[in-house]
């Protein structure tokens, strides 16, 4: 195949917006996006809620000062300054030039865009198009990159970098149509493959194929990977499937109530009651629960997300995918009913990690979006803002990455290096005797992680998750791919995804077991607060001689000092 | 406070799934495979077909993402009629199903199969291009992200429920008109290019609506409502299609184009004789010239069979037409008025 300038893999809404704007910065370099599902089923459509931007359309006195205040307060302190400061300041120009090319976004009285308040913001800066704007800025992006004319090579599977030395010669993907592996040379390789919360599986709010396919190639390459530790989890998943509430069901007025009917928030977050920050909310269901007072049910233990007082007129006007959601997965109406909800892994703050410009260590390959840890978000994002930082980032990296491909040689990749590619492949597919099954592992998996690198996590829980994830790790070289059809084997791809999240699961539970403090979302209850002292600072994974090995990285600090940190 | 008890019943069944199986490296033709399951209440065919395939048979394939309802990977046949798979409920199927405790699930209609219940997407996209589906801003790129465009909530509201569109393709699938031609524009890219033209922002309305208006596009339409009726996101697709028409109508000055003419020629008899004159219907849509080089031979054969319509003068108006016109005039008037408050 003809040596591209960049190849960009996924196509949701950090690689679109970072192929819509190499496209723009240089419209004669040679650029391909590569995803794994059409780019319009990517998961940013699943984004509810909306991003954050200091329009100050809605609070008048809103301001970009504020924004950077509240992310890294929100993050507890880890998030990188420089990097929360191009977030935040960037975020209003975004936002506009989204309008502009055409996203839907709700509208104020005065025509300007809509705005709600969020958990964890000063002031309401949460911009949005009902309960459905990922849906809507990935249609959107989607859409002027076909304008554009940007290359799509929709259903391939990335499978490994191209590497020599320190550089990238671009990338190995299989068709899943036809099951031919294919090289991509390519002079550069952005990765925007989204999170890995999937790993959580059934107690994930995550569509089927976050499985953090990006992050784990990066690591198996030698690029490091950042606070992976760091497992957002939301508070109002769905009692039964995980999937989502979003929070703007609580920017609207929800409340939370346990079995006596009590605004139990109260008790955790007197002044921003439901809308406190996203890990703390988490922290109060599952205590709420673990002490006894949620409601009891065959598919699990669950609190009440309550909209009745809100009026049928506002539920059907501005959380319309609310309610339908919940009445196709849990039977109940919102209008008439409460809604039950648990907590579920919802996001990863942890990534491939990448300096400002999405540039990871290796030359040639960058990150943006969930698939990265720029860091903004820290130990904990701030709800509105992943939409804002796939946006904001996307940009950055596709613009950056075309100024940078022509610098690069061309790289050309060999028939060997694919044919090694394709044997593996073909030999990981029938093992001989004995096999084990790819659904159990997958959910074995996603069990362990909730149970022992949950919510709440302690040391002997983590040395039984790190074992745990071991054995998992062994057992997969038994499992076996019954399907042996070449064409959309979903089947092998289902199998190669496990692959990436038990790689990857090994370095979340390690980070988890390494870092003694609770900070943000990773609370350890045998160490109950901060040690800046010690744990300021960013952990990195990186594979060395197949296994994970735990270095550190200070964290870049600005105008903000460490505070404690109250809501 | 309320508890409800009504989702805790929950009850159990061996289901079976007749499932639509076809793999281009070894089969000749497609057939159908069975797989008996149990399943309980409150789950859907998508977790069904999951459970297939990690514990019966690996090799059933099919595409599944969000499993919420918003990306629109799963679409498929689920006893005949298209709809996501992670939003339909098994026991609900059941209940509509021919044949007891049998499910049957095929792939998407209309587009070309690749296996089991994958269909290509491509030709859709291709359509999407092909209708300039995006919006082509009237703000120059360089004075982009410094201000915004004002859209009142009146402007949005026209295209707010046409970008519910997830693109599943269940109308694509359930559209009559592609059944019989496959270069249909397709009900999706028509909703999609209708939420385009009315958006404030966009320049390009009068180039996307001259191409809507050439051959396989909105004129070919039947009205037969199946694209509305299976849309999952339960969005007007057929007032999006009115809305094009009646701006290639009203608005545009398009009425020298067949379909309009057609239209046109189909109201005025209505109003006249509350019937149609058949015989000059024709002539009127497209022409004396196009209708004597193209329909003469089948004319000719209809008059040789003596099924000829009446000629004009012997189409008498029906019975009670002066109480029919004042009412046609009122209804005429009356969707006007809607299309005014709806598209404009």
């Amino acid at each position: 195949m003809k040596p591209f300038d960049i190849v960009i893999v996924g196509g949701g809404g950090a690689g679109l917006y970072a192929a819509m704007e190499a496209m723009k910065t240089n419209p004669a370099l040679n650029i391909a996006v590569l995803s794994k599902v059409y780019p319009n089923r990517s998961h940013t459509s699943a984004a509810q809620g909306g991003a954050n931007a200091a329009l100050a359309n809605k609070a008048k006195d809103d301001t970009v000062e504020m924004h950077i205040f509240d992310t890294i307060k929100g993050s507890d302190y880890l998030a990188d300054q420089d990097a929360v400061e191009v977030l935040c300041s960037e975020a209003p120009k975004i936002i506009r030039e989204l309008e502009n090319i055409g996203t839907p976004w709700s509208r104020l009285d005065d025509n300007t865009i809509a705005q709600r308040p969020f958990g964890g913001a000063g002031r309401p800066r949460c911009c949005y198009c009902a309960d459905k704007t990922g849906h809507t800025i990935l249609q959107t992006l989607y859409e002027q990159c076909l304008k554009k004319g940007v290359i799509f090579f929709n259903e391939y599977f990335a499978l490994n970098l191209s590497v020599n030395g320190s550089r990238s010669k671009g990338l190995i993907a299989m068709n899943m149509k036809t099951g031919a592996v294919e090289a991509f040379p390519a002079r550069t390789v952005i990765f925007a493959t989204g999170g890995y919360a999937k790993m959580y599986w059934n107690r994930s709010s995550n569509a089927a194929g976050n499985t953090g396919d990006g992050q784990a190639i990066a690591y198996r390459a030698g690029i490091p990977l950042k606070d992976m530790e760091f497992v957002q989890f939301h508070p109002t998943g769905l009692r039964k499937s995980g999937l989502l509430v979003t929070e703007g069901a609580r920017g609207e007025g929800g409340y939370l109530l346990n079995k006596d009917g009590e605004r139990f928030m109260s008790r955790y977050a007197p002044e921003k009651m439901e809308l406190g920050p996203r890990d703390l909310v988490s922290r109060s269901l599952e205590t709420e629960i673990l002490q006894g007072r949620g409601f009891d049910s065959p598919a699990g233990k669950y609190i009440h997300l309550d909209l009745t007082h809100l009026g049928a007129d506002l539920i059907k006007s501005r959380l319309p995918q609310i309610r339908e959601m919940a009445m196709n997965f849990e039977g109940v109406d919102p209008i008439l009913e409460p809604i039950p909800v648990r907590p579920t892994a919802h996001y990863s703050m942890g990534g491939i990690d990448t300096d400002n410009y999405g540039r990871t260590v290796m030359e040639g390959v960058y990150a943006a979006g969930e698939s990265a840890c720029v860091s903004v978000h820290g130990a904990n994002r701030l709800g509105g803002n992943s939409l804002l930082d796939i946006l904001v980032f996307g940009r950055i990296a596709g613009h950056a990455a075309a100024l940078e491909a022509r610098k690069f040689e061309p790289a050309a990749i060999s028939e060997d290096e694919v044919k090694d590619q394709l044997a593996e492949l073909r030999s990981s597919m029938q093992p001989s005797g004995h096999y084990e099954r790819y659904g159990e592992l997958r959910e074995e998996l996603g069990q362990t992680m909730a149970a022992n690198v949950g919510i709440y996590r302690e040391s002997s829980l983590l040395k039984k998750g790190i074992a745990e994830v071991a054995e998992l790790k062994e057992r997969f070289k038994k499992v076996r791919v019954s399907d042996s059809s070449d064409v959309f084997n979903t089947n092998l791809l289902q199998v190669l995804e496990l692959k990436n999240m038990l790689d990857l699961a090994e370095t979340v539970a390690a980070g988890a077991f390494a870092r003694e403090e609770s900070r943000g979302s990773h609370t350890r209850t045998d160490f109950p607060t901060r040690d800046d002292e010690k744990w300021h600072k960013h952990t990195m994974a990186t594979l060395i001689d197949g296994h994970v090995k735990l270095g550190e990285k200070p964290v870049t600090m600005g105008r903000y000092e460490l505070q404690e940190r109250t809501y | 406070m309320t508890v409800s008890t009504d989702q805790h019943k929950e009850g159990k069944r061996d289901v079976t799934f007749r499932v639509f199986r076809f793999n281009p490296q070894v089969d000749s033709k497609s057939y159908f495979d069975d797989y008996t399951i149990p399943v309980e209440r409150g789950i859907t065919v998508l977790r069904a077909l999951n459970y297939i395939k990690e514990h019966v048979d690996a090799s059933v394939s099919f595409r599944a993402f969000c499993q919420a309802g918003i990306c629109g990977s799963c679409g498929m046949r689920v006893n005949g009629i298209s709809m996501l798979a992670c939003t339909t409920q098994v026991w609900d199927m059941l209940a509509k199903s021919k044949e007891e405790g049998v499910v049957r699930v095929e792939p998407l209609r209309n587009l070309p199969l690749i296996k089991d219940l994958i269909v290509d997407m491509d030709p859709l996209v291709d359509k999407m291009k092909h209708y300039s589906n995006w919006v082509d801003s009237t703000m120059p790129e360089s004075e982009m992200g410094k201000k915004e465009f004002l859209v009142s909530e009146e402007e949005f509201l026209k295209y707010d429920k046409a970008t519910d569109c997830i693109l599943c393709a269940s109308c694509v699938s359930e559209c009559s008109i592609l059944r019989a031609n496959k270069e249909y524009v397709s009900p999706a890219v028509l909703l999609k290019s209708y939420r385009m033209n009315v958006d404030t922002r966009d320049s390009m309305h009068d180039l996307r609506l001259a191409e809507l208006v050439k051959d396989h596009g909105v004129w070919d339409c039947t009205h037969c409502y199946r694209c509305q009726e299976s849309c999952v996101k339960s969005i007007p697709i057929m007032d999006a299609i009115h809305g094009i028409r009646e701006d290639a109508l009203e608005s545009r000055g398009m009425k020298d184009t067949s379909g309009a003419k057609h239209a046109e020629a189909f109201m005025s008899d209505i109003e006249k004789k509350g019937k149609l004159v058949e015989a000059t219907l024709p002539f009127r849509t497209n022409g004396v010239l196009w209708t004597v080089q193209n329909l003469l031979p089948m004319a000719v054969k209809m008059i040789l069979k003596r099924r000829t319509p009446p000629p004009p003068p012997m189409v008498k108006p029906s019975k009670g037409i002066k109480a029919f016109r004042s009412e046609f005039r009122e209804m005429s008037e009356h969707v006007k008025q809607d299309h005014k408050s709806h598209n404009k």
